[in-house]
């Protein structure tokens, strides 16, 4: 059955999460671009094992703080200073009227942010996605357990259904496995 | 990943100590000069004098006081990343016993000049009378030594726990450090709070703010991650402290980002309160100094210690460049000294700013001072705390 099916890449075991750190830097020097690993708590210094660059995330999440406290400002003190002037609680319709506008700016900022920050998340994470290959794997389960896992994509150039399977067993991968979609 | 186990592989550093004896007593030179115009300050013009000197005072004071505030959350929260760079926190809040000297001759010459309660009769002034049980004469000589009490000793029993260390590299010595830190967490908060009331809202005894403990704070905090910063970079250029990398400033100039934004918000709530409620008990205070020659500098002070620096040390890049930090953090404490300028000075020149030789001499004495005592304490402990258990996860920071 499963041979009819396509192929979506190869994954394999490792033991411990040190391990898999020294197998990602060799997956790395290798050249593959799309791969990635797959550990049941967050890892010091994988990013850079796996040769990942800085997460663009920061940049849309200024643009997006930027963006509220533009909005803040203009909703503010458009109306209160051009469309509607009007004295309240003896406090002037002008600049020194400010901090009265600040946390309006500030929740808007921080609301852009937020928003910006998720969504851009998911959007950068393809997410929510129904449904992954790699849970074809019987023995992926464990990755929320105690199973530390490298996947290499079939999509990658370099891949190759031998060769890539030798490399992952001569850097210690252990059940390298063939995933169909 | 855990490096625990590893061992770190670091040399001993030791600041020179001729060096040092140098640079102290270049800096003891300094405070000479600083004291001897202070004096002619304090016989021919001591009202200016007593101004001119707590405002120097409290700048000094409020840069060691943050940085005992960074050595006991470095300990007490059980914080890795600094151990290299603790020792300096350390050997800054070790001064302050010192600077218990520099506050006598206020107390003993210009109380009734700085505090005006100070010699007002009971009767006269119903909002004193009520006040009477806090301001007082003993009151206020107790609470002057139980406050440097209260931070000099626990300055000086953290940084000697520390050194006890460097001797045997016992575990037991990371525990005692956390237990002082975590008691001396609240007797800062208490300590700093009320000397901040007692010495700088006392200025006006009709005044008061509820968040004024916490803006004192706030800036003390912030410009001394600042001068940390600035000692860590002066220590690399002389050739120590090769083990701190650019995670060690990423993570200072996280800090000095926190504390921009944390004094904004203080400084803005209480801004915000006042100004809204509209008091004029407590309106006093912003009125003097959002008008005439003081509001230039107020507004300078808004844009300087927060519209500046924070669009500044929003990006990662500025933070990961030392030179660039440093000339930040160059930056922030001149904005202290600024914001300690018009908190202190506008109670004298109520009518706009008019600044006095006095002020820059008692600048230059209490802060030459601390410098000469601080290059003291940097030649008498090693320059890191080099047997501490966990300082290889300190040399191996990821963040």
């Amino acid at each position: 059955m499963s041979q009819h099916r396509k192929v979506y890449g190869l994954g394999a075991e490792f033991n411990s999460a040190a391990d898999l750190m020294h197998a990602a830097e060799k997956i790395r020097d290798a050249g593959f671009a799309k791969w990635d690993v797959h550990t049941p708590f967050p890892v010091h210094g994988m990013d850079k094992a796996m040769g990942l660059g800085k997460s663009w995330l920061s940049a849309a999440v200024f643009c997006g703080g930027f963006t509220g406290a533009l909005t803040g400002i203009s909703l503010t003190t458009i109306p209160s200073f051009f469309l509607y002037p009007m004295i309240v609680d003896g406090k002037p319709y002008s600049w020194p009227t400010v901090p009265a506008f600040f946390p309006i700016i500030f929740e808007l900022t921080v609301l852009f942010s937020a928003f910006t920050a998720l969504f851009t998340l998911l959007l950068l994470n393809q997410l929510p996605k129904w449904y992954h290959p790699v849970f074809n794997w019987d023995r992926f389960k464990r990755a929320t357990d105690d199973g530390f896992f490298l996947v290499i994509e079939a999509r990658d150039a370099k891949f190759s259904e031998s060769r890539t399977k030798a490399l992952m067993e001569e850097i210690g991968g252990q059940n390298v496995t063939l995933i169909h979609d | 990943m855990s490096h625990s186990t590893e061992s770190p592989n670091l040399s001993v550093e030791r600041f020179d100590s001729g060096v040092a004896k140098k640079f102290s007593s270049m800096c003891f030179a300094a405070s000479v000069v600083g004291l001897l115009v202070s004096a002619i300050g304090l016989f021919t013009s001591r009202e200016q004098f007593a101004f001119s000197w707590l405002f120097g005072f409290m700048f000094v004071l409020t840069l060691c006081v943050g940085c005992l505030f960074w050595t006991i959350l470095h300990s007490a929260t059980d914080s890795e990343w600094g151990i290299l760079v603790r020792r300096q926190m350390e050997n800054v809040a070790s001064v302050i016993p010192y600077l218990s000297v520099f506050f006598l001759p206020l107390i003993l010459f210009c109380a009734p000049i700085l505090w005006k309660w100070w010699d007002l009769p009971p009767g006269q002034d119903a909002l004193l009378d009520n006040k009477a049980a806090f301001l007082n004469h003993n009151f206020f000589w107790v609470r002057y030594v139980a406050y440097f009490l209260g931070l000099g000793g626990f300055a000086v029993a953290l940084r000697s726990t520390s050194m006890a260390q460097d001797e045997d590299g016992a575990s037991r010595h990371t525990f005692r450090l956390r237990k002082l830190a975590i008691g001396g967490l609240p007797v800062m908060a208490v300590c700093l709070t009320f000397a901040a009331v007692d010495w700088l809202m006392g200025l006006d005894y009709h005044w008061f703010s509820t968040m004024w403990g916490v803006y004192i704070f706030a800036g003390a905090a912030g410009s001394s991650m600042a001068l940390l910063v600035l000692i860590i970079t002066g220590l690399k250029k002389a050739g120590y402290l090769k083990a701190v990398n650019l995670e060690h400033y990423h993570i200072m100039g996280k800090f000095m980002l926190a504390f921009t934004v944390f004094w904004a918000y203080i400084a803005y709530s209480q801004y915000m309160l006042i100004w809204y409620a509209n008091i004029p008990e407590e309106t006093i205070y912003f009125k003097i100094r959002n008008t005439e020659g003081w509001h230039a500098l107020t507004t300078i002070l808004v844009l300087g210690r927060f519209f500046i620096p924070f669009p500044i040390l929003l990006f990662q890049g500025t933070k990961k460049n030392p030179k660039f930090l440093c000339a930040v953090a160059c930056w922030i404490i001149a904005m202290q000294l600024l914001d300690h300028y018009i908190i202190v000075l506008p109670s004298l020149h109520q009518t706009g700013v008019s600044p006095s030789v006095y002020d820059f001499a008692s600048v230059l004495a209490v802060a030459g001072a601390a410098a000469g005592f601080f290059f003291r304490r940097l030649a008498s402990a090693n320059i890191f705390p080099n047997r501490d258990p966990r300082l290889s996860g300190s040399v191996a920071l990821t963040n």
